[in-house]
C-alpha cells in the first residue's frame, strides 16, 4: 500500500495557498536560484527559503531527519568542491591563492597538495546557500501538500489526467519505498547480515548490497503491477475523470503568482544584463594579495 | 435485444468450458471449468494453492487476459452478454472484485477518495459521486471512517473501505478473492456478514477462501472446490465432505469426527523435543521482557507494560486483534525494537547491548511477508545465506539446508529461483531461510497467510517435532492453531498482555476471547467440552478416537 509523507493542516504561510500557486511559485524559485553565483543574489533567495521554513509550522522533530541528511549531504558536497575544486573552474579563470597545504611525503614522485584560494572558498560557500535555498523549499512541498490534492493539483497545472495521477502515485512512492527498504533491512538483519560489516572492493561491495536491493526493487515491482490492477479494475484511463475534490484561484494565489513570475522575470533580466555571476568581495582578494 | 423479464430468468453469470494458459507456462492453469450463478447466490471455491482459484477470478473480471497475457477459451456471460470483447470499464461496472489484501487494492489516500475513485474515473458528476459514496459507506457502516486517512485504518476498516469503493460503482457480481486472510476473526466475520446481506440483496458472489469453516457460517448456496485447475467438486456442503480429504480443506469439526473415527488412530507426537527438561533442571528464561513499554512516536505508546518469560519447551502463540501490538511486541525479542522503558532480555543479554545479528543466531524471527527478503538465484543460496552470516562450516550449511527444504516440503525445488515461485511456496522458503539458521528460539509472524491447510498443517506439524528449536513462538489469527499446537496463549489488546497461560485455561474464557476480537471456533468448542476428559486440547482428529 502506497503511504503518504508526513502531512497535517498547519497554521502555516505555504498552506495558506492553493497548492497550484504554490507550485508555480516554486518551479519559479527554482529556475531564479539556478541563474546565479553571485551571493548578493542568492541572499534574498535564503531569506524566501527561511522564512518559508519558519511559517512551516513543522516542529523540529518533524523535519529534523530529512533536514540533517540533506544539509549534511549538502555540506560535504560544498566541502569536496572546496578540496577538489572542482565545478568552480567553469565559473572564474583565476585564483587567488591564501596558503597551501603539502604533505610531507611523495607518493610515486607526487606531492599531494591542497591550495586554500580566494576564489574555492567563496565558490564552495556560494554553492551552500544556492544548494541550501533550494533543498529547503523542496523539503517543504511534501510535508505541505495534502496528498489527498496530489492529483488534482498536477491535473490543474495543465497535465493530463493520467500522467497527474501518475505524478500523484510518483510522490506517495518515495516514502512507500522507505518503509519498504527499512522492512527489508529488518528481516535481512534477522538474518545476521550486517550492512556495516560490508567489505571488500566496489564490484564486491555492491553484490554484498543484492540481499537488499533485490527484494525492495522486486516488491516495488510486484507493488506496481498491484496497483495497475488495481486501477484497471476501477476503470482508470477510460476517459475525462472527474477530479472530487476541487481548487479555486483566490486573489492572493494570484499574488503569490505573480511574484513568483517577477521573480523570474527579474532574474532572467539580471542575467540578460550580464550580472548574477560568480562575485568574490574585493577585500577578500586584497587578504589574498591580490 | 433482451427485456427486463428475459434477464431475469438467465442465470447472472454463465461460464462456459473456460480454459487459460498464461503466457510464460507450458501446462494450463484452468482446464474444462463450467458453471452457472444466479443472482443472490454465494458460490465458495476453495482449493490448494496454486490450483488456479485465482486465475479463474482474474478471467472473469477481466483481467485475463487484458493485464495477464496468455490463451484463453471457453465463454464467460453476464447477463446473457459475451464479456471477452468487452473494455475492462464496462467490465467493471458490472463486476467488482475486492482482492485478498486490502493493502494492495486501496489507491486513495483518504477514505472518501479511496471509495470515489471508480467513480471518478467514469466521469461522473461530482454530486452523482458523493451520492453514491455516502451510500456505500452508510451501507457497510463506515460512515465514520469518511473523512480518515487509509493508511491509518486498521485490517478490518481497509477490509470494508476496498469493499466500499468496489460497492460504489454497484457491480451485479462482486469477487473475493480470499477476503479473509488478513483479518482477525471477528473482522472477518463482520465481513462474512456483509457478504451474506449484499447476496440476500440479489448481488451474485464468487467468494474464493481457504478458511471454509468460516464461510459456511453464512450459508454459501453452492462450493466449488478446484484441484490442478479442474472442478473437482461442484455441489452443496454435504457431498463436499464426501469427496474432499478432511486434511485438504479445513471444515467444522462435526464433519470431521464423523469421518476421522473411521480412520487410523493419528500418532501423538510429543512436541518441541529441544525443550524437554532434564530431571533436576532449573529452567532459566530464554527470553523476559521486564516492563516493556514503546511507542513509534513520542507522545503515543503502543505497548505498556509487558512483563513474561519465555521458557524452554514454550510453543507459545499469539492472539489478539488487528493493531493490537503483536508485532511490535515479537520485534523487540529479537532487537529490531528497544524499549522506550523497561528491559528486554535474550539469552540473559540486554537487546540494548547487543545487534540484531547477535540475537539471530539466539532467536529466528520469521518475517510475514517472504518478497521483503527473498534475493538469491536459487533457493539453496537462499537458505544458505542465515547461516554463512552467523559463520557456519560449509558442511553444517549444506546439511542444515537439506533438512529445512525437505521441512517445508520443497526439496525439488533446491535449484529452482525462490522469485519466481508461488506465493505459498514463497512463503514456505521465508520459513525453511530461518529454519536453516538453526536457531534456538523460533519465532514466526503469521506463518500460516496465504497458505492452503494441508501446506500449513504438514510443516506446523514438521516444525513442532524439530529437534533443534528449545522455544517456538508464533503470531497468528487461527484460534484453531492454538488450540492444536500451542502450550501457552498470550492474548494481547491495545498494547497490554491481557492474558498468559496454558490454551485451556486462556481460550476457554470466550467473552475475554470475544473482547479480544476472537471467535471460538467448532474444534475449540469440541475441546472446551472436553477438557474435563482430556485434560488438554487436541486436533479434531485425536477427539475422534476418543469415544
Amino acid at each position: 500500500m502506497l503511504v503518504t509523507w508526513r502531512y497535517r493542516e498547519r497554521k502555516s504561510l505555504i498552506q495558506w495557498f492553493d497548492p497550484r500557486a504554490w507550485i508555480i511559485f516554486y518551479g519559479c524559485f527554482l529556475f531564479s536560484t539556478l541563474f546565479f553565483w553571485d551571493v548578493r543574489f542568492l541572499t534574498p533567495f535564503l531569506v524566501i527559503a527561511l522564512i518559508s521554513l519558519l511559517t512551516s509550522g513543522l516542529a523540529w522533530r518533524e523535519i529534523r531527519r530529512p533536514l540533517l541528511f540533506i544539509g549534511g549531504f549538502v555540506i560535504v558536497f560544498a566541502f569536496l568542491t572546496f578540496l577538489t575544486g572542482r565545478g568552480g573552474m567553469e565559473v572564474y579563470s583565476e585564483e587567488h591563492l591564501i596558503r597551501r597545504y603539502q604533505t610531507p611525503f611523495t607518493i610515486l614522485g607526487w606531492q599531494p597538495s591542497l591550495d586554500v584560494t580566494v576564489e574555492r572558498a567563496f565558490f564552495a560557500f556560494s554553492q551552500l546557500v544556492r544548494v541550501f535555498s533550494i533543498a529547503i523549499m523542496t523539503i517543504l512541498i511534501p510535508y505541505s501538500l495534502n496528498p489527498a490534492l496530489y492529483g488534482i493539483t498536477f491535473s490543474g497545472l495543465g497535465l493530463p489526467d493520467k500522467i497527474a495521477y501518475a505524478m500523484d502515485l510518483t510522490m506517495r512512492f518515495i516514502p512507500t519505498f522507505g518503509r519498504d527498504f527499512q522492512l527489508t533491512m529488518d528481516a535481512q538483519r534477522a538474518r545476521g547480515y550486517e550492512l556495516e560489516k560490508i567489505s571488500g572492493g566496489l564490484i564486491q561491495q555492491v553484490r554484498k548490497l543484492g540481499p537488499l536491493i533485490v527484494p525492495v526493487t522486486i516488491h516495488a515491482i510486484i507493488g506496481s503491477e498491484d496497483i495497475v490492477d488495481a486501477m484497471d479494475l476501477r476503470a482508470f484511463g477510460v476517459g475525462p475523470r472527474t477530479w472530487l475534490e476541487e481548487l479555486h484561484y483566490r486573489p492572493k494565489d494570484r499574488i503569490l503568482i505573480g511574484f513568483g513570475l517577477s521573480i523570474l522575470i527579474v532574474s532572467l533580466c539580471i542575467l540578460f544584463f550580464g550580472y548574477g555571476g560568480f562575485w568574490v568581495p574585493e577585500a577578500l582578494l586584497r587578504t589574498a594579495g591580490g | 435485444m433482451l427485456t427486463e423479464g428475459d434477464l431475469q430468468a438467465l442465470p447472472r453469470l454463465i461460464v462456459k468450458d473456460l480454459a487459460f494458459r498464461y503466457r510464460d507456462r507450458q501446462s494450463l492453469a484452468i482446464q474444462d471449468i463450467s458453471f452457472e450463478s444466479q443472482a443472490g447466490e454465494i458460490l465458495l471455491i476453495a482449493g490448494s494453492s496454486g490450483c488456479g482459484k485465482t486465475t479463474l477470478i482474474r478471467c472473469v473480471n477481466g483481467l485475463i487476459p487484458r493485464s495477464y497475457k496468455g490463451e484463453r477459451s471457453g465463454s464467460i456471460l453476464i447477463n446473457g452478454q459475451e464479456i471477452s470483447d468487452w473494455p475492462l470499464s464496462k467490465i467493471s461496472q458490472y463486476v467488482g472484485t475486492v482482492l485478498q489484501d486490502p493493502e494492495r487494492q486501496i489507491l486513495g489516500t483518504r477514505v472518501l477518495n479511496e471509495v470515489a475513485f471508480g467513480l471518478e474515473n467514469l466521469g461522473m458528476s461530482r454530486a452523482e459521486i458523493y451520492e453514491r459514496v455516502d451510500e456505500a459507506l452508510v451501507y457497510l457502516k463506515i460512515s465514520h471512517l469518511r473523512e480518515r486517512e487509509t493508511f491509518n485504518l486498521s485490517g478490518g476498516e481497509k477490509q470494508k473501505v476496498a469493499l466500499a469503493g468496489v460497492l460504489a460503482m454497484r457491480p451485479s457480481v462482486l469477487l473475493l478473492d480470499e477476503p479473509l486472510a488478513s483479518l482477525d476473526p471477528a473482522s472477518a466475520q463482520d465481513t462474512l456478514d456483509m457478504v451474506r446481506q449484499l447476496a440476500d440483496e440479489g448481488m451474485t458472489i464468487l467468494m474464493v477462501e481457504h478458511r471454509v469453516e468460516d464461510v459456511l457460517r453464512i450459508r454459501p448456496d453452492r462450493i466449488m472446490f478446484i484441484s490442478d485447475g479442474r472442478v473437482r467438486y461442484l455441489g452443496d456442503l454435504r457431498g463436499l465432505g464426501q469427496v474432499v480429504d478432511y486434511q485438504e480443506v479445513k471444515l467444522p469439526v462435526d464433519m470431521i469426527l464423523a469421518r476421522a473415527a473411521a480412520d487410523p488412530q493419528p500418532i501423538e507426537f510429543k512436541p518441541l523435543p529441544g525443550g524437554q527438561l532434564e530431571a533436576g533442571e532449573k529452567p532459566e528464561p530464554l527470553v523476559s521482557f521486564k516492563d516493556v513499554a514503546f511507542g513509534y512516536d513520542a507522545d503515543v505508546e503502543v505497548l505498556h507494560g509487558i512483563n513474561l518469560d519465555i521458557q524452554r519447551g514454550d510453543v507459545i502463540a499469539v492472539l489478539g486483534p488487528n493493531g493490537a501490538g503483536k508485532t511490535t511486541f515479537v520485534k523487540h525479542a529479537i532487537g529490531l525494537l528497544k524499549p522506550k522503558s523497561g528491559q528486554v532480555l535474550v539469552g540473559g543479554r540486554d537487546t540494548h547491548d547487543a545487534s540484531v545479528a547477535q540475537i539471530a543466531s539466539m532467536l529466528g524471527y520469521v518475517f510475514q511477508s517472504p518478497s521483503h527478503m527473498l534475493f538469491a538465484q536459487t533457493v539453496h543460496d537462499e537458505l544458505a545465506f542465515g547461516p554463512k552470516n552467523l559463520g557456519h562450516k560449509e558442511d553444517q550449511i549444506t546439511e542444515e539446508v537439506k533438512e529445512a527444504l525437505r521441512i517445508v516440503n520443497l526439496i525439488d525445488k533446491e535449484q529452482d529461483p525462490p522469485l519466481a515461485l508461488s506465493f505459498g511456496q514463497q512463503k514456505r522458503v521465508s520459513i525453511a531461510a530461518i529454519l536453516a539458521m538453526r536457531s534456538r528460539i523460533l519465532v514466526m509472524d503469521e506463518p500460516t497467510a496465504g497458505q492452503d491447510y494441508k501446506n500449513y498443517m504438514n510443516f506446523m506439524d514438521s516444525i513442532l517435532q524439530l529437534p533443534g528449536f528449545e522455544s517456538i513462538l508464533f503470531i497468528t489469527h487461527d484460534v484453531d492453531l492454538a488450540v492444536i499446537y500451542a502450550n501457552r496463549v498470550l492474548l494481547i489488546a491495545e498494547g497490554r498482555l491481557v492474558a498468559d497461560g496454558p490454551p485451556q485455561e486462556v481460550l476457554s474464557d470466550f467473552e475475554r476471547l470475544e473482547a479480544c476480537r476472537l471467535v471460538p471456533t467448532s474444534l475449540l468448542r469440541a475441546n472446551v467440552a472436553q477438557v474435563a476428559r482430556t485434560g488438554y486440547f487436541m486436533r479434531a482428529e485425536a477427539l475422534a478416537h476418543l469415544c
